[in-house]
């Protein structure tokens, strides 16, 4: 974030003293510069750059690739599967970004406070961010059974037509893999806000509360504004976590059944190891990447650019 | 990121295979090796490796008995590394175009094999099936490349079916049926005493367990001819004659277990054993994970006979070894593929694993017990074999069969869109 946001400074009011130093820069500091460059090339740039050339072929991973031209991209635009994913992907950001990002406020603004045994329910909402997605993906595919934990629960409350084979129904899979996640995530998210949230100065409520304001517009004159800069991170993280988010379903369902809670990332992977269509997958590869890119790229520059003005 | 991963394949001076087998082969394989005796995949001492998915319990018991005996014979040696079967199944091509690959691996005969040998990753055979002796023409045929050269030996081979318990059955009343309409009676008169007539585990992460039935349905209704021309593109999965499959195998849908979409393969073996199913439509390799105690309880029938004029055709998968041809060991991996071709061999692995699967070598004894006997004779006296949907046509089309065939099953009113969605998604298959 920081490479990102210094551009924009540069560009603004450290330009001139910049380039005065610049004549004077020692070889160190050159190389401290330059190699994690030439590093950072060699490593994501490069291999990003021949998976983007990839994307224009058609290759099975053990011939020589194809050159097919735009025919992945012109393949998307046609293919269900591909429609279906991006939908679900869309859902997941909806639902998997916004209710992690609402939860997990909600959770900081509630535990905030010190009291007694707060430090238990902090560490309790946090604690799943430790286990590994994969894990935890085995544990609930199992409370997700037929006769797994939920449904029996669900009997025992005499709530038999809720019962259902959550993984195996296709209305039901993608949220049914959307919970876990979630599980998870809120911790983490809370976490930052609770951070977010320390670092507000007190003073600012204290003199919110002589002027009489009600806690509502406490939290939307105080705490909002003063949360923008967490905010921007708990955008590109989740942003980024979204669509990323593959291991618990890949764990889960394998984008089954029939492809209903199937994501941008699983279809890529099963396209490319699965179907052993690498020219395809890497088409996908670049959609996702541009996806993420493009979001997180705007706001973050614009955020960063009101933060400065 | 995911991308990267991808990527990386192509980088000259940085190639997939470069840096997974060069880098990370130790660490990968035998970080996925479940097995103590596993070793490096190169060895300077000259062990031939043999790269194994036969992760299940008993399986995996048989080959490392194999590979001691082999070595205990003085001589050549071999270490087995005992890969996850679906690691395995994905990491084959990085192995195979490898700079110092595995020498030798468990797979079956198939497209991917034919595919493989086309690329010359695989080695030639034909000296070591001198060595052979009677093998029958049908497994020469399998263990061809397409152009006459051999690049497979076969070492066991199994067949499919519906299991059952015999003791439940004699519990229920009820006998194995000889037809179709003797097959819904039965399950009609298990619904009435509250079991579920046929299981299947096609969730989780076996729904290619779903194919058995669209295999047998086809070579019963349309013949072996047809289905393997219909998987490897010379038909199209919207034709008449598929329909007709499906709506063969709408009369029995009504009697599949409820939960056969959302168990495994296992659980559904494990309700079967426990008398929740009445029967599973499914191949002897189940038995690897049953209990010893248990084998002798279970029978099997025969997949109906659907139409008289169709010549009655078996799936009968094979199993076998491939070899690398960048092998490092020659000699010694032509050694170990002589061995495990030999009568001796199998009965050594038939002993040691649960003891369901058949010998490829005309001489050998299987585990002769009377489900084996009655097995064998059923693919004895079968017209041809098939293999299985995957190997008859490729594992990438297989994804495809999985999501036609649970929508199928869980939606058959939707029949003419599933067929419509399977034909696109099989022509991508096909085109690569």
């Amino acid at each position: 974030m920081t490479a990102l946001a210094t551009p924009v400074r540069a560009g603004t009011n450290a330009a001139p003293a910049r380039a005065k130093k610049r004549k004077g820069l020692p070889p160190v500091l050159l190389a401290f510069v330059l190699v994690p460059l030439l590093v950072e090339g060699f490593w994501v740039l490069w291999p990003a750059l021949q998976g983007f050339y990839l994307s224009l072929t058609s290759w099975d991973g053990v011939s020589a690739p194809e050159w097919t031209g735009f025919g992945n991209y012109a393949e998307m635009f046609g293919d269900p599967t591909f429609r279906t994913a991006a939908l679900n992907t869309l859902i997941w950001l909806v639902l998997f970004g916004g209710l992690s990002a609402v939860g997990g406020l909600g959770l900081a603004m509630f535990l905030q406070r010190e009291r007694r045994g707060v430090g238990f329910y902090r560490a309790a909402l946090f604690t799943p961010v430790v286990f590994s997605l994969v894990a935890t993906s085995l544990i609930w595919q199992g409370l997700y059974q037929p006769d797994g934990l939920i449904n029996k629960l669900l009997g025992a409350l005499g709530l038999e037509s809720w019962q259902h084979a959550w993984l195996a129904d296709s209305n039901t899979a993608l949220y049914a893999v959307l919970v876990p996640a979630l599980w998870r995530q809120l911790g983490y998210v809370m976490v930052l806000y609770l951070a977010g949230l320390k670092g507000i100065d007190p003073a600012l409520y204290e003199a919110a509360k002589l002027d009489g304001v009600t806690r509502w517009q406490q939290f939307r004159y105080v705490t909002w504004p003063q949360l923008r800069g967490v905010n921007s991170v708990i955008l590109s993280v989740i942003v980024i976590d979204s669509l990323r988010s593959f291991d618990v379903v890949w764990a889960m369902t394998k984008g089954g059944p029939y492809h209903s809670s199937e994501l941008l990332s699983t279809y890529m992977y099963a396209t490319a190891f699965q179907s052993l269509r690498l020219g395809y997958a890497s088409a996908l590869a670049v959609v996702i990447f541009v996806l993420a890119f493009g979001v997180i790229v705007t706001y973050l520059v614009r955020a960063f650019k009101e933060d400065t003005v | 990121m995911n991308e990267s991963g991808l990527t990386q394949r192509r980088s000259p001076g940085l190639t997939r295979r470069g840096f997974l087998l060069g880098v990370g082969s130790t660490a990968l394989l035998s970080g996925c090796a479940t097995s103590a005796t596993s070793g490096p995949v190169k060895q300077a001492a000259g062990a031939v490796t043999v790269q194994s998915n036969l992760s299940s319990a008993q399986a995996k018991v048989a080959i490392e008995a194999l590979a001691k005996a082999f070595s205990a014979r003085g001589g050549a040696s071999a270490t087995v590394n005992t890969v996850a079967s679906e690691t395995f199944r994905t990491q084959l091509p990085s192995y195979l175009t490898s700079a110092t690959p595995p020498d030798t691996y468990t797979w079956y005969p198939g497209s991917i094999l034919a595919g493989y040998a086309r690329k010359g990753l695989l080695l030639d055979v034909g000296d070591v099936w001198q060595t052979m002796g009677a093998y029958s023409d049908t497994f020469r045929k399998l263990s061809g490349d397409g152009t006459g050269k051999l690049v497979f030996v076969p070492t066991t081979y199994y067949w499919w079916g519906f299991f059952y318990r015999k003791s439940n059955f004699a519990k229920w009343g009820v006998q194995a049926p000889t037809n179709w309409s003797e097959f819904l009676a039965l399950c009609e008169t298990l619904k009435a005493k509250g079991v579920e007539p046929i299981g299947i585990g096609a969730g989780g992460n076996t729904p290619w367990t779903a194919s058995s039935w669209f295999d047998y349905l086809n070579i019963r209704i349309n013949g072996a001819q047809y289905h393997r021309d219909l998987l490897a593109g010379k038909s199209r999965f919207d034709d008449p004659r598929v329909v007709k499959v499906f709506e063969q195998w709408k009369t029995a849908l009504p009697y599949f277990d409820s939960r056969g979409t959302a168990i495994a393969f296992q659980d559904a073996t494990t309700s079967l054993l426990q008398g929740r199913t009445g029967m599973v439509l499914t191949g002897t390799f189940f038995t690897d994970a049953a209990p010893k105690d248990v084998l002798d309880d279970l029978d099997f029938f025969q997949f109906p006979v659907l139409d008289t004029a169709v010549p009655v055709v078996e799936e009968g998968p094979t199993d076998g070894f491939f070899a690398s041809s960048k092998t490092a060991h020659l000699d010694a991996t032509k050694e170990w593929l002589k061995y495990v071709a030999t009568a001796e061999a199998q009965e050594l692995y038939i002993k040691n694993s649960s003891g369901t699967a058949l010998p490829t070598h005309p001489d050998a004894k299987d585990a002769g017990t009377p489900l084996v006997a009655k097995g064998r004779k059923m693919l004895q006296d079968a017209k041809d074999l098939t293999q299985f949907f995957n190997r008859d046509s490729s594992d990438a089309l297989q994804p495809t069969a999985d999501a036609a065939l649970i929508r199928f099953i869980q939606k058959p009113q939707e029949l003419t869109s599933i067929l419509n969605e399977w034909q696109a998604a099989a022509q991508k298959v096909w085109a690569e």
